[in-house]
């Protein structure tokens, strides 16, 4: 968990005492470095700046003379050499430096600002950190695992980049007592999260909310108000099962299994089933399952692998009226519808042009045909001319259009020779009905 | 390298319990686990630069090598000393390591909190040093070579010594700090690579 910064005002007072008498034995007891003898300071040391202010620094070179003079010095930032105009030399040890419209820090750790001698060695050093105070955080949401624990996430400011470093901070507290708490496990399901994984009480609200700070200043986000059971998701359904529903080519059956964490409370689970075609990324969902754990999927195309997933929303956990939060998708679970051997109607069936992979085609034209025989048609039996009359029909009223594959060797794709229709049998017509002079 | 320098014999062993071919394992894992963090020591390095930002890292960059306290770079007459006499340094370099790398990371967990595999790599080589250091003290005493020279002074306590009238220390002056310090953490279990493969039979003289 990253550590947590205070403000401008105290950052100056955090130093590891260790290290402190390392670099004291360094300065005191050190050998003369570089070319020689001199060294120098650089003021201010580590300047917080906002983005577009300017800065105004000196190096002050110290050591044995001769030679500790600020002529030939000059400065870099970043490794980049500063222009010899941005300088000034103010007296005989010290040199001045005026940059103006800062950018933002280019890393964290702040911008190298170095001193140097005549000959390009280090004299000193001081970071440079230029930045943005942060945006108040927005957007918190929240959800609880069974009722066991609670991750929240937000959105860090409208704008983001900072350039300084940031420290996110959720707090939370009971709504009408209790003592202000602070997560500890951050990043938990992206970089602006924390979980809090025990000790949450039910039936009464929780107040939320994220404060943000760096070495500019700080913003806190607006409280959210939630109770836990009102946030509730759960695990994804075990257990699913998929199989074929007898020889129906069109269907599959599909069980699983009430999330086990919940089964002792009381809610009304909600349901959703999505599927796909083996070799579409198009999902098709199946809304309203409700408190089932099992479901028929129809209007399957034979002889297909299908991949199905089921999720669940345990909404109305102990009385209450929130909608709930689903759970992840279960594992994918596959199966194939079966195909007959025999060649029906679907048989060689062209599919819609980009047609939904779920949608049988040939089921769906026979159910516009069996809507039109009860318009036109004075008997029951059915023909297959009498098929061909109605599509020769379809076609005239320029209905079938929608349901001609592009690709593919289907005859029956081409508008142009769809009046042909070979190879159909041909039962003896024997019912009331002008045959379409189309055949 | 002389027969004196290098070599593992022992005039005094029983012939019939030979202990050469324990010490020939032993030298070899060390030499091997020397290696291996040489080229960690390496990364650790590349990894430190990156963080700190440019001129860190460039070539030609160059601050002033400042001596740490409690540990110095290998003398230019290290390679030329007896062999136990080398191994020994390098294990009072590897045993000082491990509190220096840990200032560093504390230190760079404050400047670059987001890079947790530079402060991952730094907890770890602290955790490298001391099992080096170890490994080789272990490797000194197989060879009955590892009297000490008198009490040697922890580098912690040399610096808690210190601690009240140390100034404050800027962010610059830190960061070359931590660079000094994998920058001797590299040379010397380089140089122990070095020392041990002088040792490793059928290895250079």
């Amino acid at each position: 968990m990253p550590a947590g910064r205070s403000g401008p005002a105290a950052q100056s007072a955090r130093r590891p005492p260790l290290l402190l008498p390392l670099l004291l034995l360094c300065v005191l007891g050190a050998p003369r470095a570089g070319s020689g003898a001199h060294m120098a300071v650089i003021s201010p040391q580590d300047p917080t700046l906002l983005i577009g202010s300017s800065l105004q620094a000196t190096c002050s070179v110290h050591g044995d003379p001769p030679g500790a003079t600020a002529e030939g010095l000059y400065w870099t930032l970043n490794g980049r050499r500063l222009a010899p105009e941005l300088s000034r030399v103010l007296n005989t040890s010290t040199l001045a430096l005026a940059l103006a419209n800062l950018n933002g820090s280019r890393q964290q750790s702040g911008d190298n600002l170095v001193c140097h001698a005549r000959d390009g060695s280090i004299l000193a050093g001081s970071c440079l950190y230029v930045g943005l105070p942060p945006e108040k955080p927005f957007n918190i949401s929240c959800w609880s695992k069974n009722m066991k624990d609670l991750t929240c996430r937000w959105t860090p400011g409208a704008h983001g980049e900072t350039f300084l470093h940031t420290n996110y901070s959720l707090k939370y507290k009971l709504r009408w007592y209790g003592q202000d708490n602070t997560c500890e496990e951050y990043h938990t399901v992206g970089p602006h999260s924390c979980h809090i994984p025990k000790d949450l009480a039910l039936f009464t609200p929780y107040e939320i909310w994220v404060e943000a700070t760096n070495r500019l200043g700080s913003a806190r986000s607006d409280v959210l108000t939630l109770d836990i059971l009102d946030v509730v998701t759960t695990d994804p359904p075990p257990d699913v099962h998929v199989s074929r529903v007898g020889g129906l080519e069109d269907q599959l059956s599909v069980r699983w299994v009430s999330p086990p964490a919940l089964k002792d409370f009381l809610f009304q689970a909600k349901y959703q089933i999505r599927y796909r075609v083996e070799d579409s990324v198009d999902w098709k969902v199946v809304d309203d399952v409700s408190n089932q754990t099992s479901c028929r999927l129809a209007g399957l195309k034979p002889g297909t692998v299908y991949f199905v997933q089921v999720r669940c929303n345990p909404f109305g956990i102990y009385g209450s009226k929130k909608a709930g939060i689903w759970s992840e998708w279960s594992h994918p679970t596959a199966a194939s519808t079966p195909r007959s051997e025999r060649p029906g109607p679907g048989g060689g069936a062209c599919e819609p042009r980009g047609g939904e992979p779920s949608s049988g085609p040939v089921r769906r034209e026979l159910k516009q045909f069996l809507g039109w025989l009860k318009k036109h048609a004075y008997c029951s039996n059915l023909s297959f001319r009498l098929y061909d009359q109605w599509r020769a029909w379809m076609q005239k009223t320029h209905k079938t259009r929608n349901q001609h594959r592009t690709r593919g060797s289907c005859p029956r794709a081409d508008g142009a020779r769809r009046e042909r229709l070979p190879n159909h049998p041909v039962v003896a017509w024997s019912c009331g009905l002008q045959p379409s002079k189309s055949i | 390298m002389s027969r004196r320098e290098g070599s593992l014999e022992d005039p005094q062993a029983d012939s019939s319990i030979s202990p050469l071919p324990h010490l020939e394992a032993k030298i070899r894992q060390t030499h091997s686990l020397a290696r291996l963090l040489t080229k960690y020591a390496e990364q650790l390095l590349q990894e430190y630069v990156q963080h700190q930002g440019d001129p860190f890292g460039r070539p030609g960059f160059s601050p002033p090598r400042l001596p740490v306290a409690g540990l110095s770079a290998p003398a230019p007459g290290h390679a030329g000393l007896p062999a136990p006499e080398r191994l020994r340094l390098d294990a009072a370099a590897l045993t000082a390591l491990p509190p220096l790398l840990d200032v560093v990371r504390r230190r760079q967990a404050e400047l670059n909190p987001r890079a947790p595999r530079l402060l991952l790599r730094l907890e770890e080589a602290a955790r490298q040093a001391r099992a080096l250091g170890a490994a080789v003290e272990a490797v000194l005493a197989a060879l009955g070579a590892d009297e000490t020279r008198g009490p040697r002074p922890e580098p912690a306590v040399v610096a808690t010594n210190a601690a009240a009238a140390a100034p404050d220390a800027g962010v610059f002056p830190a960061k070359v700090l931590g660079l000094r310090v994998c920058g001797l953490y590299r040379e010397w279990v380089s140089r122990t690579e070095g020392d041990l493969g002088q040792l490793v039979p059928g290895g250079p003289a």
